[in-house]
């Protein structure tokens, strides 16, 4: 959905640098974004406070709640993806191989 | 900067309080009492800074959840495991659950899972408290069974027919109504509204679709989903 919806708007994803938590892509505050997409998934507040207040100093109050929505979002998706076993057909996984590789979860136990 | 409630999006306030109130309420499967305490456990999952292997059962472990509980243990156990440890569950170990547990009861248990997982990462990620669950309210299950469940390939799970018609995610709760009302209402407001998903250029006026999809990734890629 990344790789397709930067093309539909003339931009170059690099998905290596969202591996890497650089954020270092043709995207407005992708650097902001990711450090907080990253904290909040992880246990240390001080850095999840310090990425948060960065993004909100750069994006606004109501850019970083819906970033936080999202955030929320996928922390279900993955759950609910992961407990019912859901996969992709055959066909779709051979397509996005190259994504999985860039983005270092091709060989993740929920690949299916 | 601080952020607080009253700054949040009324929509997203009232899906997630929807939500959170169900945890307390019968469901489909699960009394009232059962979805409370099984939300407690999540709830446990998901903040322990030092949680317990994958490998190890939340029941087994003294001091962790009530002694006596009113969902079995086995139930507690799912929960924990797809609350902390979602990207390494496989095949096998739904099969050896769902002998004990109803596949439709599992699927409601995944519902509970990720309504509490979704609720506390958006209020963790702004600083805001978490809101107490309600008590339990009485009231049996509906044990609502739609007519044309069938098995899916794109799921372990069961579906409602037509099975694979959608993607594995959409149709992945079909089979349990009430959950899949639940947890979409969400969905809608926390990322994109289910019309507006083939839009690449839909906003909510704050965040592009690729700053979306881009904080997606990310959280996926920290989960380890393959899907």
């Amino acid at each position: 959905m990344l790789s397709w919806s930067g093309t539909e708007q003339g931009i170059e994803i690099d998905l290596t640098t969202v591996q890497a938590a650089t954020g270092g892509i043709g995207v407005s505050f992708a650097k902001q974004l990711v450090d907080f997409a990253t904290a909040a998934t992880e246990f240390d507040l001080t850095a999840l406070a310090k990425s948060r207040d960065q993004l909100i100093s750069v994006a606004g109050v109501a850019t970083t709640i819906d970033t936080a929505a999202v955030i929320a979002n996928f922390e279900m998706m993955t759950r609910l993806a992961d407990s019912t076993g859901a996969r992709m057909q055959t066909e779709v996984v051979a397509d996005r191989l190259v994504v999985a590789q860039a983005m270092g979860v091709d060989k993740v136990v929920s690949r299916r | 900067m601080r952020i607080s409630l009253s700054d949040v999006r009324q929509d997203l306030v009232l899906a997630h309080e929807q939500a959170w109130s169900a945890l307390s309420e019968p469901g489909t499967w699960w009394s009232g009492a059962q979805r409370r305490e099984l939300a407690q456990t999540a709830l446990l999952a998901v903040t322990e800074v030092e949680p317990l292997p994958p490998w190890v059962a939340v029941s087994t472990v003294e001091g962790k959840i009530s002694a006596s509980t009113v969902a079995s243990s086995s139930a507690h156990d799912v929960v924990y495991r797809i609350a902390r440890h979602a990207s390494t569950l496989t095949k096998e170990w739904y099969e050896r659950v769902t002998q004990e547990i109803d596949p439709l009861a599992f699927v409601e248990l995944c519902g509970i899972v990720c309504t509490v997982a979704t609720v506390v990462a958006f209020r963790r990620a702004l600083d805001l408290e978490l809101p107490e669950l309600s008590a339990a309210k009485t009231g049996e299950p509906s044990h609502h069974k739609p007519d044309n469940i069938v098995d899916a390939t794109l799921n372990w799970v069961p579906v409602v027919a037509p099975a694979d018609e959608n993607a594995a995610v959409v149709q992945a709760f079909t089979a349990v109504p009430q959950t899949n009302r639940v947890i979409w209402a969400m969905a809608d407001a926390q990322y994109i509204p289910d019309k507006e998903m083939v839009d690449p250029h839909w906003t909510r006026g704050t965040l592009t679709r690729v700053q979306m999809e881009l904080v997606a990734t990310r959280v996926s890629q920290q989960r380890e989903c393959f899907y």
